[in-house]
């Protein structure tokens, strides 16, 4: 079996989940088939993959990180120069299906099984409602989305919860969906248990973007600072809502109590996660969540909304509606109190976390290819 | 074979409901009202009043503990259900055995409030029913050589508790003990006892559809002298449902037993009709509760533990009867996390699905009666 994976990013050149995604995946993949990964040619792509790379030179527009579309004008000139050099630089012989990843190529896939007929399989890793966090989505990625999953033989959606968006905003079949939770490389993270002792910091870690929800975290915050007047709060990333935000802590009175990191690393963040006692996920529409896996797996216990893809799978978590400050507050509250509950849940949703493997999302997208 | 002993535990917690931390000091009401009463007419429709209808009719002895928790609840919300007890127990067929009122841990940790509790339960069941109880089950069966000083200080003559597989390596729980302390000690027989409570709708079973003739012959030919099955009285309707067969079953199990040579009993009649087969000991506490079989039901982690301290430090509480209600051992049972086959059974009575909810609302309850402690 040969497969095509029409990629946009690939770690080191960007690591966004993306780029950790199809690296992951298809490293796993690359062991019983052939693979060829397709991306735009950046520099700092590395030498060595599980798999054969074929970069895609663009002469136009400027390769970015799809999820930071407002930081990058050029930004949309590069997908469509993209789609279409990929349609001319494609090599179809041996490939018996085409995976695209995301709406910035899906174009490309649909033109390749017009022309070859060979079979498409798409997954959404996020929609554009979640991207925009319900707000202003934009109707012409909308559109891209819409016939994506009309075209497809096959869509794998990274939950439950992107499934059903899928199908209501998109009218996709539900008989050609199938759900593949992501996995994570748990041996990045193994280190010394934990001790639960309190450190009283209540952690936003991610985009500061609206579809995050990072003021409610905000308000929340200072519910709780009212309560517990030694808990602290962290906000670790950057995004476009990073000064709106530190304008809402400063209105809210709790500037003095609340750290903003700015962009953290990998490593950086791991030091992070293993020094508050709770992580907080208020996301508006998040289809997955890699961050509250990452959390659990470090042992922090987490509170996420509803409205956040992974906690389907999940029953060491807390989980409220992203606008219920009241209840984020109550229960950031309870987390910082009791450590017997930390600790309970922390060790938990560790094991809970560590399901997660890259190898059964490998299974699982087998298994939706050999069902063409 | 000579006896089936039938005990049946019938209880139900006040659930506490979610109490939030914002309102502590602010609202003081912690129990679940509309879910307790919800819960109680279902049950009482499904399992309470047609299974005991089914004991009246069959003239089928049985010994019941029947905890204050449960009664009130059941005179609050469903006073049909005292009304079919108290027939069933005037017709002389059933036994009610004595516990704690409040279905606590109070036997663990405090004689004196295990013996107010205790005391509590007996005048309701006095009041009640008319009856002084002389068979003792403390709860979910935890048992130890203490707690058996305990009751038979009380004066009780017989007490009911789990053949855990370190007793009946030695005993077979089909023949009454002596307790180190004196008391006529029966146990259950966990595997006849799960046949009906767990097995009996399981289509992957062997033995599934279980029929009474079967179930009767199974019996008739076991060696001894008494056959325990204990178990929750809502397992007839409630845990299997009517559509089982399950109340079939019953009505034709006495029949069948009989047509074999063997009696229906409760606990009182089949200890005294049936000499002792000398003493078992049990140091350490044990139950029926989960595989375990002993109290990490209960204080199995860290929350739990937190839970009970917390409890028990709310001694000098003005308000008595909350505070008891708040010892109920359920509260504590759903903060349980153990996984494995054990998960399932504890969120199926988990109103709140979530061990960490259940400490949650608990623990700010207690914050908010320590409240009115301190004042």
């Amino acid at each position: 079996m040969k497969i095509a994976v029409i990629g946009w990013e690939l770690p080191p050149a960007f690591s966004g989940g993306l780029g950790v995604h199809t690296i992951n995946l298809f490293g796993r993949l690359a062991g019983i088939m052939n693979i060829d990964v397709y991306v735009p040619a950046m520099k700092r792509l590395g030498k060595n993959y599980p798999f054969s790379v074929v970069p895609v030179k663009l002469n136009r527009g400027v390769i970015g990180n799809p999820y930071e579309i407002e930081g990058f004008p050029g930004f949309r000139e590069a997908v469509d120069d993209y789609n279409l050099k990929l349609l001319e630089r494609f090599d179809p012989h041996g490939v018996s299906l085409v995976h695209c990843h995301d709406w910035i190529t899906f174009r490309a896939g649909e033109m390749i099984r017009e022309k070859y007929g060979i079979p498409l399989v798409i997954t959404f890793h996020s929609t554009e409602r979640d991207r925009s966090g319900n707000f202003n989505p934009q109707a012409d990625i909308m559109d891209i989305e819409r016939d994506g999953a009309r075209a497809a033989d096959r869509i794998i959606a990274v939950s439950a919860f992107t499934r059903d968006e899928i199908i209501r905003d998109y009218g996709a079949d539900p008989h050609k969906i199938t759900v593949v939770h992501n996995g994570v490389d748990n041996e990045h993270y193994t280190m010394m248990p934990r001790t639960y002792e309190p450190t009283k910091r209540v952690l936003y870690l991610g985009r500061v973007t609206t579809q995050k929800g990072p003021g409610f975290f905000m308000e929340a915050a200072a519910l709780v600072s009212q309560r517990v007047p030694e808990a602290r709060f962290v906000v670790a990333g950057t995004g476009d809502q990073y000064q709106e935000v530190r304008r809402l802590a400063s209105e809210l009175g709790i500037s003095e109590r609340t750290e903003f990191t700015g962009f953290v690393s990998f490593r950086k963040s791991v030091e992070i996660y293993r020094s508050s006692d709770v992580f907080v996920l208020p996301a508006v529409s998040e289809p997955f969540g890699m961050t509250v896996i990452e959390s659990m797996i470090l042992g922090t216990p987490v509170i996420i909304s509803r409205t956040t893809g992974v906690g389907e799978a999940l029953r060491n978590v807390l989980r409220v509606d992203y606008w219920d400050t009241g209840l984020i507050a109550d229960y950031v509250e309870s987390m910082l109190k009791f450590r017997s509950m930390r600790r309970i849940m922390g060790t938990m949703g560790q094991q809970e976390a560590s399901k997660f493997t890259w190898e059964r999302a490998a299974i699982d997208t087998l298994g939706v290819y050999l069902s063409i | 074979m000579r006896n089936l002993v039938f005990y049946f535990q019938v209880h139900q917690p006040r659930r506490i409901r979610p109490y939030r931390r914002s309102e502590i000091g602010v609202r003081h009401d912690y129990f679940w009202d509309e879910r307790n009463r919800e819960i109680m007419q279902r049950v009482a429709q499904k399992c309470y009043i047609p299974a005991t209808r089914i004991l009246l009719q069959e003239g089928i002895p049985a010994s019941f503990s029947l905890s204050g928790i449960f009664l009130e609840q059941a005179a609050e919300y469903a006073p049909e259900v005292i009304e079919i007890f108290r027939d069933y127990f005037k017709s002389g067929l059933g036994e009610v055995m004595s516990e704690t009122y409040y279905h606590s841990l109070a036997s663990i940790w405090n004689p004196q409030e295990f013996r107010n509790q205790v005391e509590e339960h007996r005048r309701l069941v006095q009041r009640l029913f008319g009856i002084s109880p002389v068979s003792f089950r403390n709860t979910e069966l935890i048992f130890s050589d203490e707690i058996s000083r305990e009751v038979k200080g009380m004066g009780f003559r017989n007490m009911v508790t789990e053949g855990t597989d370190e007793i009946i390596a030695t005993h077979s729980p089909n023949y009454p003990y002596l307790s180190v302390s004196g008391l006529k000690l029966l146990l259950r027989n966990y595997r006849m006892s799960d046949d009906i409570a767990f097995r009996f709708s399981n289509p992957g079973w062997n033995d599934f559809p279980l029929f009474a003739d079967k179930y009767a012959g199974w019996v008739a030919n076991s060696p001894g002298d008494v056959t325990n099955v204990f178990m929750d009285y809502e397992t007839f309707g409630e845990h299997q449902w009517k559509e089982t067969g399950i109340f079939q079953f019953l009505t034709a199990l006495p029949h069948e037993l009989s047509r074999r040579g063997v009696e229906i009993a409760t606990v009182d009649r089949a200890t005294s009709d049936n000499g002792n087969h000398g003493t078992v000991s049990v140091e350490n506490p044990i139950s029926w509760a989960d595989t375990d079989r002993n109290l990490n039901a209960w204080l199995g982690n860290a929350m739990q533990n937190d839970a009970f301290n917390a409890v028990k430090s709310l001694s000098g509480t003005q308000d008595v009867k909350t505070w008891r209600t708040l010892q109920t051992s359920d509260h504590i049972y759903y903060m349980s996390v153990r996984n494995f086959a054990d998960q399932d059974v504890h969120s199926y009575f988990n109103p709140y699905q979530s061990p960490y909810l259940a400490f949650m609302y608990y623990m700010a309850i207690l914050d908010d009666l320590a409240m009115a402690v301190n004042k």
